[in-house]
């Protein structure tokens, strides 16, 4: 049964070359539904779930992984790839992106990412989700699979949507339509630097009257969602009827909030509506650990590449806010800022985990924190997030160490078991003007 | 025509009759002919700052000061006032002052459109820029304010200077008395210094919209005045030629720069204060400054500038700590500054500062008093304090011939106080001004405080009377044992009355007493519970020193049993705000660091000589990466590099196994460390700003970006036009000043910028006005400024060549910073970077260069320097680029990540840039991109971020590598500098360890154990004061516990508009 692994071992003795050569081939068509058995012959998997387990087979069939282990058979009409030294992750999954719903940041007509209003809570990011933005290809070309799309805007913003990075369309990429509501806390800092407008007076009114605003919209949901459950013919408010999940706690919601003060008041307010509650940013969190832990709160971390919060605040703060979680034993996910820099940025997500190992994680954990634990807080680790037997085959292959950017090379790329193209119009262009470069070496600059 | 530097007729004026106020006009009824005659007597007479004398006499006749001392003979023409005792200081003058000159305006600075204000509206031959208004003669607009004048006299106060404080170039102040009447009588000097700012106030146009362009505005402006007055004398000579401009500001400026005028410069932090302190060195000028409280934190280098200061004292509000949330919002800078402030000047003094006092900057003048107690008890000499306050002032404004002392001759401005104006709640009774009274509170008339000895049909009390003289209170005692509260506490002119209930021997039931003071007995009568009435008289009783000490604790129990509950609050008030004067030993806990905020240095770091042994080094030279190699540090220098060095004496060794150096990184492109805007937006051109005057020290990027290993950083003017500023590039040698951190000799660069910014495509509707609005504009400004400069450069040339007589009769060109610097890049003394993204612009710009002889220094940014790598290489230009930023605006849509590998494979030297104070932590990570993204070697790949952008910046020959000879700028990293996983464990630059990961964590406690105990210092404090309605203090430095301000290339805003706001 092994007998065809020749061919294909001569095939792969240069894997990483030879599949971007082949890529260049493919006019980045979506992967076609698995139709065989896959077989990635002793590679180094990092099951996130079960450790790391060296040179050791996966297989996957139908879009899922069957078995993991070593020697594993080949079923008929399957196909091996040996990808011995090679690394091998569960796809990435890209917490609060905005890929697909903007392409150019200051081209208005391009962007999608906030609604008008400040009670939002009916929009939806996969309604404008566009799975040909030519940004998608260059993110899952490092290594993302996965994104939830994270609709901007003020105070109730809108729902978010788990998206899968390849597909023709939004509904084939589709990981899960509804993922939770989103919830922009009102600043609660005070702010006296010289480019603030407004007293502290002022500022202290103006937070106090958008919190007020937030609970006055979750008075009503409630009030719709205990009319609505007492009678079916209620008349529909789009609003409070896309909330109505909220308050059954089948979405939990999901609060953009760093400081302190925020974070606290969310889960005071949490509390008051009885709603599951996740923090987004959460700069903060680690000064409020026990509240989270105490009321089962994860934290959807944002970027750790950025300035620390405060200016007295020590240097390297936001690279060791995961270690300061995982110390603290919140449950935790890396993620991204949010806004328009988060779609063609979602690409450097792999380097905040790799940072946050320079300053104190250790390795696995800061690659389940990219991964398996991020599928748990978006509730759908039953189907990605880890190499597992009945799992999603939602994988990456790289030819070395995937949160270093000095090593990270993804050679190939699985979506469902779909094999996804690699290619990206900056590849493109690279191809484009080397051959420039190359014809100008050779014959001067005098011709092209 | 030269304005008033001996004012005496006005003297005259004031001499010759009070009375008979401003000669001038026409008396209507009856005259009035009071006689202004007074002696004050039993005062003690604060005479000079030096000299008080005790138990004095006063002698005051038409408005000045006849005669003082203690032996004086009084006029028998005199009314004589015995001040018992009393105070009288000399009127205090405020040299710093808006006063009399009716309300601030606030302005719009958009026109009806909505679209900026380029221009202004001329008329009368004025400035080209309504920020300058030199020709205003504030005088000319003054009429006494007596609401303003009372806030003054309540503290004291006699004299202003005065002028509109609004614009740059704000005219010309005046010094009046702060009295009642006709302007005419109160001007002193009405043609008193010029006033000078960086804030352009109210004026409506967008320019200047920085700090930056605010001092090429005076800069320019002072040029322009030398010009204007060469050319006029030039014309005046010789007619027949063509007519320079009338221009009404330059003449004022160049009469004031003639006449060797000192100018009077507000600045706003102790930063500014030496940059005015440079332009007036630049232009050998000498100003006076206002003062911005935190001098301390620079003060040798204040003390160095030699000037004299006019200093507020207001101090900051105390943080909000109240709650743990609270403290979230407070930094150790602001909690520092809080507690050092009143130090402020005695430092000042200590350092022999010559300083006045201002009241200005204090939302309330009644805090002036309690803040100068605060400042004395920081050990401020009562001399030196009575000195900023009067003859140091006088002598700024000009007036010490008339006032600041009350020597004989001298006006008649003085306040009576009832104690020393440095004791706390010292009352002021009058203010008087030119002889004329102010009265603010009766001086009483009767004194009834005292102990007196009581006798009551035989029975022998002890009568105490205490309190304050409009809410008296008393008590009346018998021996130890009993102890009676007095009822009904009444003056009535001279008599006090009052009831007291008794229940001791015979004598049961309310006597009622009425009396007054003779010879310093009470006597009267008093009224029986029957309703007899009998004689009294209360002798006073002599006391020990002993008494007098319980005394004044008996006397605080009294007053807090004062009956009236309001008067007891407000007073148990006012003694919680004066608590600093009270407690005698406060413990000072701030530490002053530089800069002065978390992460300062307590001092600066020192060169030191080291072998650093075993590491490896990352060369960036052709040698590559060396493994197990030693380094040898001396002198700030590389000395050695090689196998198996041997230390040279007295050397120390670090073992630097499994470490990797690299040489410190540099980042072309950085906007960290700048003060107060980025981009002078308001123009298409504005080469004539310049980073180099609004470094900022005190900027914690500078420290945060050592401990990620960047050493030496290019800051760039934004990109908002398409010939911006000029650049300053500075080693990040964290706690010394702007002009210690400029890389020396380096040669000078500029800003350029191309594209979507210039154009202005995405700062909305209401930026279509300005020229250019397409890439075709761009490349036709461009070339008519290099015409520009070239035919600037053939003027000059032209003139100079003249012979020395023939140059004063020729208008001679006007020196234009603008084309000066236009002229230095044309023939390569200032070099370009350039702000850029498409291809097409690239090649036009390359074009325009070639076309005018010189050539584009570096591409910064250049996302599409990959389609023209070619081409740039045979222009000679090198490319500073993004590793992987892109579709953030339509012109980077075609950005890739191998653009780095492309431009390097064409030959052109590529670095990356960070344009982000955060970024620029990690160029390392961002230079292995180049591996990640297209195969480059990692050898190749750290050029990216070391030598590369030092050759860019033209200061390889001292940077940018490991070679001997080179400044010792290095970072040793634990890891693969390359890798995510390294750390900077410690960053040197010149020889000196500025960041070390250890001495990191050691400040880290250190800052969280002195924020807790100054915060436990404010919580000691009787009550945290909620100052909220506060406006945010604009000005000062960034004392916000919030990151602070990230400057980003397309910062458009109005810097000045913001800070009004």
């Amino acid at each position: 049964m092994r007998k065809n692994i020749s061919q294909y071992t001569i095939l792969c003795l240069c894997l990483g070359l030879i599949l971007v050569e082949q890529s260049i081939a493919h006019d980045y068509i979506p992967g076609e539904v698995q139709k065989q058995p896959i077989l990635l012959a002793r590679g180094d998997l990092h099951t996130v779930s079960g450790g790391v387990m060296l040179k050791t087979d996966i297989l996957f069939e139908n879009g899922r992984i069957t078995a993991i282990g070593k020697d594993l058979p080949l079923p008929t009409g399957g196909k091996v790839i040996d990808i011995t030294g090679y690394q091998v992750y569960p796809g990435l999954i890209a917490p609060n992106s905005t890929v697909g719903i903007i392409e150019i940041g200051q081209v208005r007509a391009t962007s999608d990412i906030s609604e008008r209003g400040r009670n939002n809570p009916d929009v939806q990011t996969h309604i404008a989700y566009n799975p040909d933005s030519e940004i998608i290809p260059t993110v899952r070309s490092n290594g993302i699979t996965t994104a939830l799309i994270v609709p901007g805007g003020g105070l109730i913003r809108g729902r978010s949507s788990l998206i899968n990075l390849d597909g023709w369309t939004k509904e084939d990429a589709m990981e899960k339509e509804t993922i939770g509501i989103h919830i922009s806390w009102p600043r609660s800092s005070i702010i006296t630097a010289w480019w603030m407008d407004e007293t502290a007076e002022e500022q202290k009114k103006k937070n106090e009257e958008n919190r007020r605003k937030i609970v006055k919209h979750f008075d009503n949901a409630s009030s719709y969602y205990i009319a609505r459950k007492a009678d079916p013919n209620l008349k529909i408010d789009s609003r409070w009827e896309a909330m109505l999940t909220v308050f059954d706690k089948t979405l939990p919601v999901f609060i953009h909030a760093d400081d302190l003060r925020q974070i606290e008041q969310a889960v005071d307010f949490a509390n008051n509506y009885d709603v599951r509650l996740i923090i987004v940013g959460g700069r903060e969190a680690w000064k409020t650990a026990e509240l989270l832990k105490e009321n089962d709160i994860s934290v959807m971390l944002g970027s750790t590449q950025r300035m620390p919060m405060r200016s007295d605040d020590d240097y390297d703060l936001s690279y060791r806010l995961p270690v300061l979680l995982r110390d603290a034993g919140v449950k935790y996910c890396i993620g991204l800022n949010g806004g328009s820099w988060s779609s063609w940025g979602t690409r450097n997500l792999p380097f905040l985990a790799g940072q946050a190992v320079a300053f104190g994680l250790d390795y696995e954990e800061a690659l389940r924190s990219l991964t398996l634990s991020t599928a748990e807080i978006l509730g759908v680790a039953d189907q990605i997030g880890s190499l597992e037997i009945g799992k999603k085959a939602t994988l990456i292959v790289s030819s070395g160490d995937i949160l270093d950017q000095l090593t990270n090379h993804v050679t190939l790329m699985y979506i469902e078991g779909r094999e996804v193209n690699l290619d990206s119009k900056q590849k493109e262009l690279y191809r484009k003007y080397d051959k420039k470069i190359e014809r100008r070496a050779k014959a001067g600059l005098s011709t092209n | 025509m030269k304005y008033m530097k001996k004012p005496y007729f006005f003297l005259a004026a004031l001499l010759l009759s009070s009375s008979a106020i401003a000669q001038t006009t026409p008396n209507y009824g009856i005259r009035v002919k009071n006689s202004e005659i007074t002696t004050f007597r039993n005062a003690n007479i604060q005479i000079t700052p030096d000299l008080l004398l005790e138990n004095a006499s006063m002698v005051i006749r038409n408005g000045l000061v006849e005669a003082v001392g203690t032996n004086i003979k009084i006029p028998a023409d005199a009314t004589v006032i015995d001040l018992n005792g009393k105070y009288i200081f000399p009127g205090f003058i405020d040299a710093f002052a808006e006063y009399g000159l009716g309300k601030k305006e606030k302005k719009k600075r958009r026109d009806r459109s909505g679209s900026p204000k380029y221009q202004a509206d001329r008329q009368g031959g004025d400035s080209w820029n309504d920020a300058i208004h030199a020709s205003v003669n504030h005088v000319e607009s003054f009429k006494p304010d007596s609401i303003q004048a009372k806030a003054f006299h309540e503290i004291g106060f006699t004299t202003v200077q005065s002028a509109k404080l609004d614009g740059i170039f704000r005219g010309r102040s005046f010094v009046a008395l702060l009295g009642e009447g006709l302007s005419n009588d109160m001007v002193l000097r009405p043609y008193s210094h010029h006033f000078l700012s960086f804030d352009k106030g109210s004026s409506k146009q967008w320019n200047p919209s920085s700090l930056m362009g605010s001092i090429a505005l005076i800069r320019q402006t002072f040029l322009d005045a030398d010009w204007y007055s060469n050319a006029q004398a030039a014309i005046k000579k010789n007619p027949n030629q063509k007519m320079p401009e009338f221009n009404r500001e330059c003449k004022v400026v160049a009469e004031v720069v003639r006449d060797n005028e000192t100018f009077v410069f507000e600045t706003s932090n102790k930063l500014s204060l030496l940059r005015a302190n440079r332009i007036a060195t630049e232009f050998g000028r000498s100003f006076i400054y206002i003062g911005s409280g935190e001098e301390y934190e620079r003060i040798d280098d204040i003390a160095a500038t030699g000037a004299k200061i006019i200093l507020p004292i207001n101090y900051p509000k105390t943080p909000e700590v109240g709650s743990f949330e609270d403290e979230l919002d407070v930094s150790l800078a602001s909690l520092r500054h809080w507690e050092t402030a009143p130090s402020n000047p005695h430092i000042l003094e200590e350092n022999n500062i010559t300083f006045a006092l201002t009241t200005h900057g204090l939302k309330k003048k009644k805090d002036f008093l309690s803040n100068l107690r605060k400042a004395i008890k920081r050990g401020l000499s009562k001399k030196t304090a009575l000195a900023s306050l009067t003859t140091v002032p006088a002598e700024l404004c000009g007036v010490e011939q008339f006032t600041g002392t009350l020597e004989k001759g001298k006006l008649a401005n003085f306040s009576i106080w009832d104690k020393e104006i440095f004791e706390k709640e010292a009352k002021i009774y009058s203010v008087w001004v030119a002889g004329k009274k102010h009265e603010l509170k009766p001086i009483p008339e009767y004194e009834f405080k005292g102990e007196y000895a009581l006798d009551i049909d035989g029975v022998d009390f002890e009568l105490e009377i205490s309190g304050k003289p409009e809410k008296l209170s008393g008590t009346l005692e018998l021996g130890e044992e009993k102890e009676y509260k007095l009822k009904n506490v009444e003056v009535q002119g001279p008599k006090l009355m009052f009831s007291v209930k008794l229940d001791t021997l015979e004598l049961i039931g309310t006597f009622r007493f009425s009396g007054r003071i003779k010879d310093s007995s009470y006597v009267g009568k008093f009224t029986r519970p029957d309703g007899t009435r009998q004689e009294f008289v209360a002798a006073p009783v002599e006391k020990s020193a002993e008494d007098e000490a319980d005394d004044d604790t008996d006397k605080a129990d009294s007053e807090s049993d004062v009956e009236d509950k309001e008067e007891d609050k407000r007073h148990k008030k006012k003694s919680a705000d004066d608590n600093d004067v009270d407690d005698d030993e406060e413990e000072l806990i701030a530490k002053l660091t530089f800069p002065n905020r978390a992460y300062g240095l307590e001092k600066l770091p020192q060169q030191e000589n080291v072998l650093i042994k075993n590491a490896t080094i990352w060369t960036s030279e052709d040698v590559g990466i060396l493994e197990n190699y030693d380094l040898l540090i001396k002198d700030g220098k590389f000395a050695a590099l090689g196998q198996n060095l041997k230390a040279p004496a007295g050397v120390p060794e670090i073992d630097a196994t499994g470490k990797h150096i690299t040489a410190g990184m540099i980042d072309e492109h950085s906007h960290i460390a700048i003060s107060g805007g980025v981009n002078e937006c308001t123009d298409a051109v504005t080469c004539e700003v310049r980073i180099g005057d609004v470094v900022n020290s005190d900027d914690l990027n500078i420290y945060r970006q050592l401990a990620g290993g960047t050493t030496t950083a290019q800051l760039l003017h934004g990109s908002c036009n398409p010939i911006g500023g000029q650049a300053q590039i500075i080693k990040h040698r964290w706690g010394s000043s702007t002009e210690e951190m400029k890389f020396k000799n380096a040669p000078p660069t500029v800003k350029f910028a191309l594209g979507e910014n210039v154009k202005h495509s995405n700062f909305g509707d209401k930026f279509t006005v300005r020229y250019p609005q397409t890439r075709m504009g761009v490349e036709t400004l461009i070339k008519d400024e290099c015409q520009a400069a070239k035919e600037y450069d053939a003027d000059w040339a032209v003139y100079n060549k003249l012979s020395s007589g023939a140059k004063k009769r020729t208008v001679p060109p006007r020196r234009d910073l603008e084309l000066e610097a236009m002229s230095d890049i044309v023939n390569s003394r200032m070099f370009i970077h350039c702000h850029s993204y498409h291809q097409s612009e690239i090649l036009m710009l390359m074009r325009v260069a070639e076309e005018h002889g010189f050539h584009i220094q570096t591409f910064t940014h250049i996302l599409e320097g990959y389609k023209v790598a070619p081409e740039m290489a045979a222009h000679g230009a090198t490319a500073s680029t993004f590793a992987d930023w892109w579709a953030y605006k339509f012109e980077v849509y075609d950005a890739i990540p191998y653009n780095m590998v492309l431009m390097t494979k064409a030959g052109v030297v590529t670095s990356i840039n960070s344009d982000n104070g955060d970024l620029g932590r990690r160029l390392n990570q961002d230079a292995a991109k180049a591996v990640m993204y297209g195969g480059m070697s990692q050898e190749e790949a750290i050029k990216l971020a070391t030598l590369n952008p030092a050759i860019q910046l033209k200061i390889d020959d001292r940077v940018g590598s490991i070679k001997v000879g080179k400044d010792a700028d290095f970072v040793i990293w634990n890891n693969n500098p390359l890798s995510v996983y390294a750390k900077a464990e410690q960053t040197w630059v010149d020889g000196k360890k500025y960041f070390d990961l250890e001495s990191d964590l050691l400040m880290r406690a250190a800052i969280k154990q002195e924020k807790q105990a100054l915060i436990q210092k404010v919580l000691a404090k009787s009550e945290s004061k909620k100052n909220s309605d506060d406006k945010p203090k604009k000005h000062w430095g960034e004392r916000n516990n919030f990151e602070d301000y990230q400057w980003q290339c397309d910062d458009s805003f109005d810097y000045w508009e913001k800070v009004n706001k």
